[in-house]
């Protein structure tokens, strides 16, 4: 625990780098011209990469910071997340600034530049927070630039519209969440996640602590809901994105939802599965089958595109809570097949993001569309953004590139072997069905509750079939006279290119992923591998000594 | 050096068609009429580093330093490029006990010299196929596309041959039978073509689905799909199916009901593949093709991959003699029931894909002797067939290319005159075909016959080998055969194959079988040299005619169509001859680990020349061709044909012995009675039910959207609520 306070700054170099960059976008902006901030937005990302790469992975805790491979994962994921942002987010942004078309933003790049580094940062520390303070702080580091970003990119009533909602209901969750952090201190009486885990544990505790753990666990949870857009702080989603611009709609349904798994798994390790098991999995569960259900059943009905993208990440939060409500019950099966629930979510996570950002960077790359017109009916009128499903009627005709790699997206989101959506959804189910594994199904039972959760998950990826294929119907059975531009910009096709190689390989080589997956859930909640509960307990205590 | 050590290059033969097939996709339209130079170079690579791979396998196994050598030792060189599906991980498997329990797919190829062997014919053909096709289908709108499927094909049939585990052999089993249909419908446009397409397909399922049933089989009976022994990360040695460990052990491979459904099953995909009787009957009409394609997938690779895999899984059938009768017995019949069909047809192409079928079936006759000599005769008389039928198919090309994309024998003749180069390669052809010698053909059939007729005549061949210089100790192997087999398979895995010893098959294993077998082959050389002959002399004797459609201009075919056929007119001449004489192909074949196994090593025999059967063999294709030659040598291709000399054989003949009627009224009628009503009931019945149920979630929907009501007061108030609930339900439980 002797560490000095600059090597303590050495843990969190990544994210200082993230910072500096951002100045330097800042400060610049105000003397280079249009696309510079995304230049140093890229080499900030790069730069931030090769720092992390040098650390050292192992557990490391100094000051709140815990470098384990749970935030070391955290880590990558959003570098990687955020290289790929800046793609898709640039090439929207080049658009902009030289379309005619209506309520597009001019300019302004090196200011989006800056805030979405600050972001990344904010992300990134939230990964690697060992504290409550420092997870709060790291949270709103977050939510500001996401404020601004919405803001400065649509300045129409819509874009408005939805900044402001935006902005109100994540004030409404932070302050929730807030007080879910305030009875976590009142437990612990302190506000280092190690101590707190430390005192539920011990023998001692008493029983206002004890008393204050389901208002922290509630309160914690819908927090996290929010990030994830999860029942019940899920109604924003759809008119947030909506009004917002694809390289938007892209950072809202992937970064945020890596905080909210990050803010459960540390509430997770913090609370259970040892301390309080019954309240946390019974808790998620319920939301888990509820989200999944309302955002795929919403998708439905939906013909504006990214409402309808909206609704999926609503449902995708949904099986991502699979994953954390089986770590959350811990199982006494012997271990079959995967290495945890945490992992499971992880990976999904993972897969989730690489293919939700190639179908927004292809709808960012595809840009606007004519509207029907002919000849001597007047004047051409202006291009109009693709908004509907609509929109992408005949697009395998009119670029068979962008309509392939949306169809490979959407079908790996559905979960169709064996793109890396099947091997996601797969582990989530098996994590769910492992818990109790060898027990009998007895209604009311815990396995009964994750067996039900498991046969809800892949009837609602059936339900979601339905809604991914209509878009894959649009492109390859219907025709059109609308030729789509695809003017929005190359490296948002670049971005859509390379989520389409990364889907390759996670198709072709799913193990490398998952094993990484597997070693961060496994440093954070230890899967129980020995059916005996002492062992588990001995690893938890080692844990928070070691803190 | 690394660069190009030998799995570098063994991985380089599929991957550069691969490459090839992507860029002609990819820069198609950018390359216009020169689409064809990725493929063609993409192809010529891989043979060139296909036979640097044979060369290396041949210094590998010494091949012509030992001579004839009764213990080949198995050569083999596994690739594994990456773990492709791993089902739970070392370490759990090693808690659960069994390792058998782990399902891993390794992404592995091998080189051993079957493999090598075939890599060199596909590739090689493969190139002179393409080459070909630069003139042959010059200025067709779907130039690009076909030398993207050309280059998919040879990727697909190296990884085919290369694989080492069955899941991979099942894939690409797959895939070039999707090569084979994007080939077959390529003028998808015609609606014959588009038919014979789905034919083709679908008659391949029914032995796909045998080749599926198969490997789950093999999983559930050796717990592994390799062909190849693994290391375990625990360090236990995994013997493979055709792996060092269980091939040195005779009782390895599980006899009984067990093996013998596998070897049946794997019988069933080889006759879908290789149209070998009942299913034979997609290969004609393939040749709605283009004739390329007919050229290299349905006549001289593709179609082999049954020979292959039969082949291949030798040391499997050596367990179950039965099914190894079977085999013969599939392809003595459909050898003579081709060759039978092939006299009476008109159709150049039909005529060649008649006796494709038929010189398939001699191939699996041959396999099923299950003798070493048997199994090598097989694939050399695969090898030279690869030759000299691509050749014939190409000339027939030729033909077609040149009369204007008439093919009916009928309406030309003469054209020795017009295309004298594709007459003479097309003469060289026939003579292989009808195992004239010294030509290619008569060599490899020799061979076969003479496997056949050690099962038939165990004895007389015994002396006959005796007589031989270095017989020896080897006939006592061939007499010793059948008793080999009942003692081959130990009780304990007779039980553990769950089912009595043998199967009612093994009935069949008789000597008699075997000499009506021989005698069957006998005949269907000699209507092999029939047919083949009666081509020639209505393509390319008699009065000059040309259709219409030919218009003016029936010429020659440029120089990139004649280069291949002279070129594959050369190797059908010498390479029997050449393989045969230096015994090179046999010996070479004789280390591939497959047909190192006891049952298949213990029936070595010395090479021989076997000069009666070569005697019998030759007065039966020069019976053929006298027979050919008086009714059509010279004459008018449109005259009186076999009509008068058959009677109503001829009708049975020219219908094909009835089979897609059969098949129609058997089997596609009921089906489509059947299918009528299901689509009724789902119409009415499951449909109704599906729209009610597909209703639940589309109604939930309704609802939950009217809560989507853009106020963001009650998204709000809808949160808090939702908290409220939460955290009320959480305190309940806590509270008790």
């Amino acid at each position: 625990m002797n560490v000095t306070s600059l090597e303590t700054f050495s843990l969190v170099a990544p994210e200082i780098v993230l910072v500096l960059a951002a100045l330097v976008a800042y400060l610049g902006g105000a003397f280079a011209g249009l696309r510079f901030g995304w230049l140093v937005a890229t080499a900030g990302i790069v730069a931030a990469m090769s720092v992390t790469r040098g650390q050292a992975a192992d557990a490391a805790f100094s000051a709140g910071i815990a470098i384990d491979p749970f935030s070391t994962y955290i880590r990558w994921t959003v570098l990687a997340l955020g290289l790929l942002l800046c793609l898709v987010q640039s090439g929207d942004l080049f658009a902009a600034a030289v379309s005619r078309g209506p309520g597009l933003h001019r300019g302004g790049t090196c200011e989006e530049a800056g805030t979405f580094l600050l972001l990344l940062a904010g992300l990134s520390l939230v990964g690697v927070a060992g504290d409550l303070v420092l997870l709060f702080a790291g949270l709103e580091l977050v939510s500001i630039p996401t404020y601004i970003l919405l803001g400065l990119k649509r300045t129409d009533a819509r874009g408005q519209e939805a900044s402001l909602k935006y902005f109100f209901l994540s004030l409404v969750a932070s302050a929730i969440f807030l007080y879910a952090l305030v009875c976590l201190y009142g437990i612990g009486g302190s506000t280092d996640l190690g101590a707190i885990a430390a005192r539920l544990k011990a023998e001692s505790t008493g029983r206002t602590a004890q008393a204050l753990l389901p208002l922290a666990i509630g309160l914690g949870v819908v927090g996290a809901a929010f990030r994830l857009a999860a029942v019940p702080m899920h109604f924003y989603a759809p008119d947030v994105y909506e009004g917002t611009s694809p390289g938007n709609a892209a950072l809202l349904s992937t970064l945020p939802k890596v905080a909210g798994i990050v803010v459960l798994a540390r509430l997770l390790a913090v609370v259970g599965p040892a301390a309080s098991p019954d309240l946390l999995w019974r808790i998620v569960v319920v939301l888990a089958a509820v989200t999944m259900t309302v955002g795929n059943v919403m998708a439905l009905w939906q013909s504006n595109l990214r409402r309808l993208l909206a609704c999926s990440s609503i449902a995708h939060a949904g099986y991502l809570l699979v994953g954390i409500a089986a770590a959350a019950a811990p199982s006494i099966s012997p271990r079959l097949l995967t290495t945890g629930g945490l992992a499971a979510t992880l990976f999904y996570l993972a897969t989730y993001a690489i293919a939700t950002i190639g179908v927004f960077g292809a709808i960012a790359y595809l840009g606007h569309r004519w509207p029907e017109w002919t000849s001597g009916s007047g004047p051409r009128p202006p291009r109009e953004e693709i908004t509907l499903v609509d929109d992408l009627d005949g697009l395998s005709g009119t670029n068979p590139v962008a309509a392939f790699a949306i169809a490979v997206f959407l079908l790996s989101l559905a979960g169709i072997p064996p793109l890396p959506g099947f091997w996601g959804k797969l582990a989530l189910a098996i994590s769910a069905l492992e818990v109790d594994g060898t027990a009998a199904i007895e209604l009311g039972s815990r396995r009964a509750w994750f067996v039900g959760l498991a046969v809800l998950l892949v009837l609602n990826a059936a339900i979601a079939a339905a809604y991914y294929l209509r878009i894959i119907a649009a492109m390859y059975f219907k025709t059109t006279k609308r030729g789509v531009q695809a003017d929005g910009g190359l490296s948002a096709g670049v971005a859509m290119l390379v989520c389409l190689v990364l889907v390759g390989l996670v198709t072709i080589r799913p193990r490398n992923l998952l094993s990484a997956a597997s070693r961060a859930g496994e440093s954070l909640v230890p899967h129980a591998a020995a059916p005996s509960a002492g062992v588990s307990e001995t690893t938890n205590m080692n844990m928070a000594a070691s803190r | 050096m690394n660069a190009l050590s030998p799995s570098t290059l063994l991985v380089l033969v599929p991957l550069l068609p691969l490459v090839g097939a992507i860029l002609t996709v990819a820069l198609g339209r950018v390359l216009g009429a020169r689409a064809h130079l990725p493929a063609v170079a993409g192809i010529a690579a891989a043979f060139v580093v296909a036979v640097m791979l044979l060369f290396g396998m041949a210094r590998e196994v010494g091949v012509g330093t030992t001579g004839h050598d009764h213990a080949a030792k198995p050569v083999e060189m596994v690739t594994t490029l990456w773990e492709w599906a791993v089902v739970g991980d070392a370490a759990a498997a090693g808690d659960a006990g069994s390792a058998a329990q782990l399902f891993s797919i390794p992404v592995a190829l091998r080189l051993d010299p079957l493999t090598a062997t075939l890599l060199v014919i596909i590739t090689g053909v493969g190139l002179l196929v393409a080459i070909y096709s630069i003139g042959y289908m010059h200025g067709d709108p779907g130039y690009p596309r076909f030398f993207a499927l050309v280059s998919a094909f040879v990727f697909s049939m190296s990884m085919l041959v290369a694989a080492s585990n069955f899941l991979l052999v099942y894939v690409f089993w797959e895939a070039v039978g999707a090569c084979s249909y994007l080939l077959i419908g390529f003028w998808f446009t015609k609606p014959e073509a588009a038919k014979a397409a789905k034919k083709a397909f679908l008659v391949n399922r029914i032995g796909d689905f045998g080749l599926a049933v198969a490997t789950f089989l093999l999983w559930m009976t050796y717990g592994t799909l390799n062909f190849h022994d693994t290391t375990l990360a625990d360090g236990t040695l995994m013997p493979g199916i055709l792996g060092a460990t269980r091939l040195a052990d005779a009782s390895a491979y599980v006899g009984g009901a067990v093996g013998t459904a596998i070897c049946l099953l794997f019988l069933l995909a080889a006759c879908g593949k290789s149209a070998q009787l009942p299913l034979h009957v997609w290969l004609p009409d393939a040749m709605e093709g283009p004739t390329p394609a007919s050229s290299l997938i349905h006549a001289a690779t593709m179609v082999t991959a049954g020979i292959y895999l039969v082949a291949r899984t030798a040391p499997l059938f050596e367990a179950c003699p039965g099914a190894l009768t079977l085999v013969s017995i599939v392809g003595a019949t459909t050898a003579l029931v081709a060759a039978l069909i092939g006299t009476v047809q008109n159709d150049l192409k039909r005529v060649l894909a008649y006796s494709t079928i038929s010189q398939l079936g001699y191939m699996f006759a041959s396999l099923g002797t299950g003798t070493l000599l048997g199994f090598t005769a097989a694939i050399f008389h695969l090898v030279t067939h690869a030759f000299f039928k691509a050749l014939l198919f190409m000339g027939a090309g030729s033909v077609m290319h040149s009369m204007g994309g008439v093919i009916d024998m009928r309406r030309f003749g003469g054209l020795r005159r017009i295309m004298p180069i594709t007459a003479a390669t097309f003469l060289v052809g026939s003579l292989a075909l009808a195992g004239v010698a010294p030509f290619a053909g008569f060599f490899s059939k020799d061979e076969i016959l003479a496997s056949l007729h050690s099962r038939g005549w165990p004895d007389a061949h015994g002396e006959h080998l005796e007589a031989a210089p270095a017989g020896g100790h080897a006939n006592a192997a061939a007499t010793f055969h059948l008793a080999f087999h009942t003692a081959s398979v130990t009780p304990d895995a007779a039980q553990l194959a769950g089912g009595a010893r043998g199967s009612a098959l093994d009935a069949l294993n008789t000597p008699a079988t075997w000499r009506i077998l021989f005698w069957m082959s006998l005949v269907t050389a000699a209507l092999t040299a029939f047919y083949t002959f009666r081509a020639v002399f209505m393509t390319f004797t008699g009065p000059t005619r040309v259709p219409e459609e030919a218009g003016h201009h029936a010429h020659e075919s440029p120089p990139s169509m004649t280069i291949p056929l002279v070129i594959l007119a050369a190797l059908s001449a010498v390479s029997g001859w050449w393989l045969f004489s230096t015994h090179s192909l046999a010996s070479f074949l004789a280390s591939t680990p497959s047909f190192t196994a006891p049952s298949v090593a213990s029936t070595a025999t010395p090479p021989a020349f076997h000069w009666d059967l070569a005697i019998q063999g030759t007065l039966a294709a020069a019976i053929g061709i006298v027979v050919a030659a008086l009714g059509h040598l010279g004459r008018r291709s449109d005259g009186p044909q076999m009509e008068r000399f058959l009677g109503p054989l001829e009708t049975l003949f020219a219908n094909r012995f009835f089979f897609d009627q059969i098949y129609s009224a058997l089997i596609v009628k009921p089906l489509e009675l059947i299918a009528t009503l299901a689509a009724l009931i789902d119409r009415r019945v499951i449909d109704g039910l599906v729209d009610a149920i597909a209703r639940v979630p589309a109604g939930l929907g309704t609802v939950v959207r009217h809560l989507q009501s853009g106020l963001m007061q009650r998204y709000a108030l809808a949160g808090v609520i939702g908290t409220l609930l939460i955290v009320l339900a959480l305190v309940a439980r806590a509270m008790g």
